[in-house]
């Protein structure tokens, strides 16, 4: 065999163990980034450091597809947008409570909610929220309207609220309720209404 | 020499190992790039009733069919696994019901009490029951007790006396014509290509008639040839010049003659002229086709999208489909023509969904799901602000659906009464549904629950034919509400 040749297969011998030891390295880092995840998604209580104050929760309950007005108290903070997302984890926390009267995927949290202009409110989920969700029309669309007019009972200036997942626009929710959409406050009311 | 003979050694071993490696990948990734095309291969039935197609599975190389999705459109179907075991009941409509029992890993099996032995063993796959493809004929005859014929490497199923024999009948004259002609309507797809015209027909159970290969000595139209591959039947008509079709006899006859040649180029200036003008043929009016009351059934999700897990083995893809099926035949029982935008286990994204309904130009498009949230029957419609929009012409491809809420909610409260007269409890709401907003003609969307704690009772047959009589007199109710559309 030639020197060449040699030479060549030696390169490539050591490319396939650099190739090996950086595919290691990346499955290493992606574990821990889900361990990390997986740790933010588990801390779903509602964050603040002022004192507690009514909050308004519309709570959909899945045995008669209701949504239902409910008054909690909650430590809110000061900063718009953060008080939006507090808000919304509190609503996610009644979803994943022992007694939870409506099923949402089991580690959903808000990541962000970001406020555009003065009415429109971008909410980001976490990927568990859409992917662990349970797939069906009206239990979709009772996630849905709950997170909006929540949001729009307690800022009464949020008219138009779109929600991403993990920071990406997203097709449906589960399947079926429509994510694409910047949604209007006024028509979820009228849906709210009809199922009240 | 003798020191760098291992190392020449390893490296032959590496010059070995590097494009054995490589071709497993490419082998793999071509794999499964391919999976789904060779998933893709379905077999094409043909009944008196209706026509439908089946997606074939490949179990140790030999293509197997799915007895629920075969029998579900003929009738009525029941079956579980208990263990190795799968126990089938089926119901012809009028009928009593026919229990069948096939044996996971066995040819032994038994229909109507009498057994029987398949030609290969039967398979059990999730709590579906396969069959062998070469079976059918003896297994759809004892449960159907009536003659099947199966055309293997064509992929085509003909239950009962279903088969459309044609005739070719040349007319040598000096502009020569070929006359197909049909004991009944046909409708194929026709491709004119240098060298002659193709009939493609799916929909019809177009066979063979005897003669698949005919040549005609004739100078212009030279021979046709008839072939079937891939559950479909083509009839290629050979010719020296283009050709065109026309269809005579309410669409039982097809004249193919040579297409006329292009007009000669117009001369610069009219040219008075002194003598009468030539006799022409009337230009035959360009009538515009009757227009027509169908209804589109879109059951959802399907193929890799399950949609919905009713129970761990009961999935919303099926579900929808054996209500889809319920609904296409009452449906028809009363007048109306139906259409589905899936009748098998495939995989259509939303978007697609929609551009699919909307080339079908639908009097209604009808939405089918199944979750297990809540009891009973929820009719949707599209959660969109009204909107005065034109109906003709082009529509916002996200808003379509505003310009035909008011029809949209007339037919979804025509279902909803429906139900309430069948005491099922239901449930009229707005949704924001996908592809439900991109609907350019009435929409509504019907979603099952469960109708009592018993969760598996969601697909009972029950329940499901109430739910699907429910739709149908619905629709029937508000059928002159409902503005018929030219094709």
């Amino acid at each position: 065999m030639s020197r060449r040749l040699l030479i060549m297969f030696a390169v490539l011998a050591m490319a396939a163990i650099g190739l090996g030891y950086y595919a290691l390295h990346l499955k290493r880092k992606v574990a821990r980034e889900e361990q990390v995840a997986t740790g933010e998604q588990m801390a779903v209580a509602p964050s603040g450091n002022g004192p507690p104050e009514p909050v308004t929760l519309y709570v959909a309950n899945d045995s008669d597809g209701t949504l239902r007005r409910m008054q909690v108290e909650v430590a809110l903070p000061a900063e718009r947008s953060e008080r939006s997302r507090a808000v919304l984890r509190s609503l996610l926390a009644q979803y994943l409570g022992p007694s939870s009267p409506h099923a949402i995927g089991g580690g959903s949290d808000v990541r962000q909610v970001y406020l555009m202009g003065d009415d429109t409110a971008i909410v980001d989920m976490n990927l568990a929220f859409a992917e662990a969700h349970p797939a069906g029309v009206l239990a979709e669309e009772l996630t849905v309207a709950s997170v909006i007019v929540t949001l729009n009972a307690n800022d009464s200036r949020i008219g138009r609220v779109k929600i991403l997942v993990n920071g990406q626009e997203r097709e449906t929710l589960a399947g079926h309720a429509d994510l694409k959409r910047f949604y209007e406050a006024s028509s979820i009311g009228q849906i709210v209404k009809d199922m009240q | 020499m003798s020191s760098r003979r291992p190392l020449a050694h390893g490296c032959w071993r590496l010059a070995v190992a590097l494009p054995l490696a490589t071709a497993a990948a490419a082998i793999l990734i071509a794999h499964y790039v391919t999976a789904d095309a060779q998933s893709a291969d379905q077999l094409t039935v043909y009944s008196p009733q209706t026509f439908y197609a089946i997606p074939l599975l490949d179990v140790k190389g030999q293509p197997y069919v799915g007895l629920v999705e075969l029998l579900e459109p003929l009738g009525s179907v029941e079956a579980r696994s208990e263990g190795r075991k799968y126990r089938l009941h089926f119901t012809l409509p009028g009928s009593r019901p026919i229990e069948a029992q096939f044996n996971e890993g066995k040819e032994k099996s038994k229909v109507r009490g009498s057994s029987f032995f398949l030609p290969a063993n039967f398979a059990l796959q999730n709590g579906r029951g396969y069959v062998p493809l070469s079976s059918l004929p003896e297994v759809l005859t004892k449960l159907l007790a009536t003659p099947v014929q199966l055309h293997a490497s064509a992929q085509r199923l003909f239950i009962g006396d279903v088969a459309i024999h044609f005739a070719l009948e040349l007319d040598k004259s000096a502009s020569p014509k070929l006359v197909v002609s049909f004991p009944s309507r046909v409708n194929p797809s026709i491709a004119t290509e240098p060298g002659g015209v193709r009939f493609t027909f799916r929909r019809e159970p177009v066979v063979s008639s005897g003669q698949d290969n005919v040549s005609f000595n004739d100078p212009m139209i030279t021979g046709a040839v008839f072939n079937e591959h891939n559950g479909l039947a083509e009839l290629d008509v050979k010719a020296t010049v283009p050709l065109m079709a026309n269809f005579a006899d309410g669409g039982r006859t097809i004249i193919v003659s040579a297409a006329p040649l292009p007009p000669p180029p117009a001369p610069p200036a009219p040219t008075p002229r002194a003598e009468a003008p030539a006799q022409t043929a009337a230009p035959t009016p360009n009538l515009p086709a009757a227009p027509r009351f169908m209804v589109l059934i879109d059951p959802a999700h399907g193929g890799s999208d399950s949609g919905a897990s009713i129970t761990p083995s009961l999935l919303e893809k099926d579900v929808v489909l054996a209500l889809a099926r319920r609904v296409q035949r009452e449906l028809a029982s009363r007048g109306i023509a139906v259409a589905m935008l899936r009748n098998s286990d495939v995989t259509i994204p939303l978007e697609q969904r929609a551009v699919a309904a909307d080339a079908a130009r639908p009097a209604l498009y009808v939405s089918l799901h199944a979750a297990n949230t809540g009891r009973g029957v929820h009719v949707f419609t599209s959660l969109l602000p009204a909107a005065n929009l034109q109906r003709q012409g082009f529509l916002p491809w996200e808003t379509a659906q505003a310009a035909f809420l008011d029809l949209s909610g007339t037919a979804a409260g025509s279902v909803a009464a429906e139900l309430e007269a069948r005491r099922l409890p239901n449930a009229t709401l707005l949704a924001p549904l996908r592809p439900m907003n991109s609907i350019a003609a009435p929409a509504i969307a019907v979603e099952i629950a469960p109708p009592d704690a018993k969760v598996e009772d969601i697909a009972g047959a029950q329940y499901q034919e109430q739910v699907a009589q429910s739709i149908a007199a619905g629709v029937a109710a508000v059928r002159s509400k409902l503005p018929a559309v030219r094709p």
